[in-house]
């Protein structure tokens, strides 16, 4: 690495080092580094408790009461609406709830693996060198940096019943095509999908990319003076090079995905009917349209305690995200 | 690699596939920024992927010019929107870059604040929705709701995972011998940080701010929840950009779609070698 600031700085020679080797190991015991360190994780540390974790006492309080922004009160006095245990039982008896959840798990079950395999596909064709390459990879790029809402609005636009895609169908089938893309409930979840696709395929090439030009080539050339055919090559030399980086681009895009709101709810919000109503359209709508923010709380703590489970046993069976590759 | 000339083919065809999958959206949205009223909604054989008649009016309309009799003016125009998603964008990025800097450098040089990793990485892991509630209270009793800076606080904090994570890995990387040497020459540890060590991170400091700022502007749902009129930002004043007396706004709302699309993308691009360590939490390296 070289000094940007354009400052000669002198060579650390040997005895410096140790020098430093003993302060370092002074500091360790408590000296003024270590309340320096204290003080710079201290704004972080504030803003978590600040904003997640005073925020979650507080959503379990008004998760046992009937608390709403319309009851008068103020939520400090959220006790005197007590309700125990009922918004949970709520939850679980709640299809709606169930259904929402059903349908963001759907989504994620179709559109990860199609992200995943058209983004290794691509990646694959980029390992070779070809004209325009580096062009073709920045324009590949370009869905994921739209603002979602703007992608939902692009989608929204396309899916017109009059609009381009079936203008395009009419042309190359040569008849009239008016499929209602958004307002049929069995397509319009199709809809969504393709939308979370285009946007979010060219994460999963740039991440995959990066994963398979890490393969050594070595490797694989003399794979195939052994001859070993393509898949062979795939399974026994890139494959186990690129599990971290396959592990972590689905455990990114499950997240993601997971918590899918703004394309989505440009395009349909959560419509027809409750057809896209996934677990973000759920909490949106139950909190602005029926104001019953105290099951909310409940039920957004069902999810996070069922997240947090999920989670906990995927980091037991994988291997860790946080490891170098 | 030599190849053989059905893979070529087979190879152009499916990069072509995937450019005119890439395209289309955008092409569409554009064309139609630049649609007359008249050609916003046209069908069959009218339908065009280009303008007939290309015209500025859905730019012009959107910052309040009355340009069609068609159309009534807008009640409330663009401008507003765009400066509270520039405020809020750029203070909501200042805010995740200078604490999570801060706190990278305390985890990487002095193992402070070990909880903090694990801590960001959960508050990714959750949906917005599930845990808004009481930050709406809160923000509620804070007078915060619908103004910039409150919207900029949350901002701050949604993205502080990935400037803390970002900073982290490139604080680790870089070699301890120069800030040693400056230990060395009497340097007290904080003027080793902000006289060496940040002015040798200006290039990851610049790309993660980029990145934490496309993040913040690309944001729709926490807007939606905590601004309301005076401070909405531009992609939920896009979305309310129609109404019974206007009609559906196609055009407009194309306009204003480009207009929030364009910086995302110019900056991505920019900064592209270090998307793949910033999106992945600074686990993969390109």
């Amino acid at each position: 690495m070289t000094d940007t600031t354009g400052r000669t700085l002198p060579a650390a020679d040997p005895a410096a080092v140790a020098r430093t080797a003993v302060r370092d190991a002074k500091d360790a015991g408590g000296g003024t580094s270590t309340r320096l360190g204290t003080w710079l994780t201290l704004p972080a540390q504030l803003l978590i408790l600040f904003v997640a974790v005073f925020p979650l006492l507080m959503q379990l309080y008004l998760s046992f009461t009937d608390w709403t922004p319309l009851s008068g009160r103020n939520w400090t006095e959220a006790y005197t609406l007590w309700a125990g245990t009922w918004n949970y039982e709520d939850v679980f008896a709640d299809d709606r709830f169930w259904g929402a959840l059903g349908r963001t798990l759907l989504i994620v079950v179709v559109a990860v693996p199609v992200e995943f395999l058209l983004g290794l596909g691509l990646a694959t064709l980029f390992m070779d060198e070809f004209p325009g390459k580096r062009v073709l990879y920045s324009i590949m790029l370009v869905p994921m940096m739209i603002v979602p809402a703007v992608a939902g609005y692009m989608f929204y636009l396309l899916f017109q019943s009059d609009g381009p895609i079936n203008g395009l169908l009419s042309a190359i089938s040569g008849q009239d095509v008016a499929i209602r893309w958004l307002t049929d409930p069995d397509l319009a979840i199709v809809a969504v999908m393709i939308a979370d696709i285009w946007q979010w395929t060219p994460l999963m090439f740039l991440i995959l990319l990066a994963g398979l030009l890490g393969v050594p080539q070595d490797q694989l050339k003399a794979a195939t003076l052994l001859g070993a055919g393509p898949w062979q090559r795939f399974r026994t030399i890139v494959l186990p090079k690129i599990k971290t980086i396959i592990v972590i681009a689905l455990a990114i895009r499950v997240i993601e995905i997971f918590k899918i709101f703004d394309t989505l709810f440009i395009m349909t919000a959560g419509g027809p009917g409750v057809a896209t109503e996934t677990i973000s359209v759920f909490f949106y709508k139950i909190m602005t349209l029926e104001l019953a923010w105290s099951y909310v709380a409940a039920a957004g703590l069902v999810v996070l305690v069922g997240l947090s489970v999920v989670a906990g046993v995927a980091m037991a069976f994988l291997p860790k995200p946080g490891k170098r590759a | 690699m030599t190849r053989s000339p059905a893979f070529h083919v087979f190879r152009t065809a499916a990069l072509l596939l995937a450019l005119i999958f890439v395209l289309i959206p955008v092409l569409w949205m554009v064309s139609m920024a630049f649609k007359p009223i008249q050609e916003w909604s046209a069908t069959g054989d009218l339908l065009t992927w280009w303008p007939r008649d290309p015209t500025l009016d859905n730019f012009r309309y959107i910052f309040g010019e009355r340009t069609s009799e068609l159309i009534v003016a807008l009640e409330r125009t663009a401008g507003r929107p765009i400066l509270a998603s520039l405020l809020s964008s750029v203070v909501g990025t200042a805010i995740a870059m200078l604490a999570g800097t801060a706190a990278a450098y305390g985890l990487s040089r002095f193992g402070s604040g070990r909880n903090l990793p694990l801590a960001l990485i959960q508050l990714r892991l959750f949906p917005p929705l599930a845990v808004m509630i009481p930050v709406m209270v809160m923000w509620a009793y804070l007078d915060l709701i619908d103004t910039w800076w409150g919207l900029s606080l949350v901002y701050g904090i949604v993205t502080l995972p990935f400037a803390f994570w970002l900073m982290k890995t490139y604080f680790d990387d870089m070699p301890r011998e120069i800030e040693e040497a400056a230990l060395v020459e009497g340097c007290s540890r904080f003027r080793v940080l902000t006289r060496v060590t940040l002015p040798m991170m200006r290039g990851p400091l610049a790309s993660s701010a980029l990145l934490v700022f496309i993040l913040n502007w690309s944001d729709y749902l926490i807007a939606l929840m905590l601004t309301t009129r005076e401070w909405v930002t531009i992609p939920v004043y896009m979305a309310s950009l129609s109404s019974s007396m206007t009609g559906q706004l196609y055009g407009a709302k194309a306009a204003l779609g480009l207009i929030a699309a364009v910086p995302p993308v110019i900056l991505g691009i920019a900064i592209q070698k270090h998307l793949v360590r910033g999106l992945t939490f600074g686990a993969l390296k390109q």
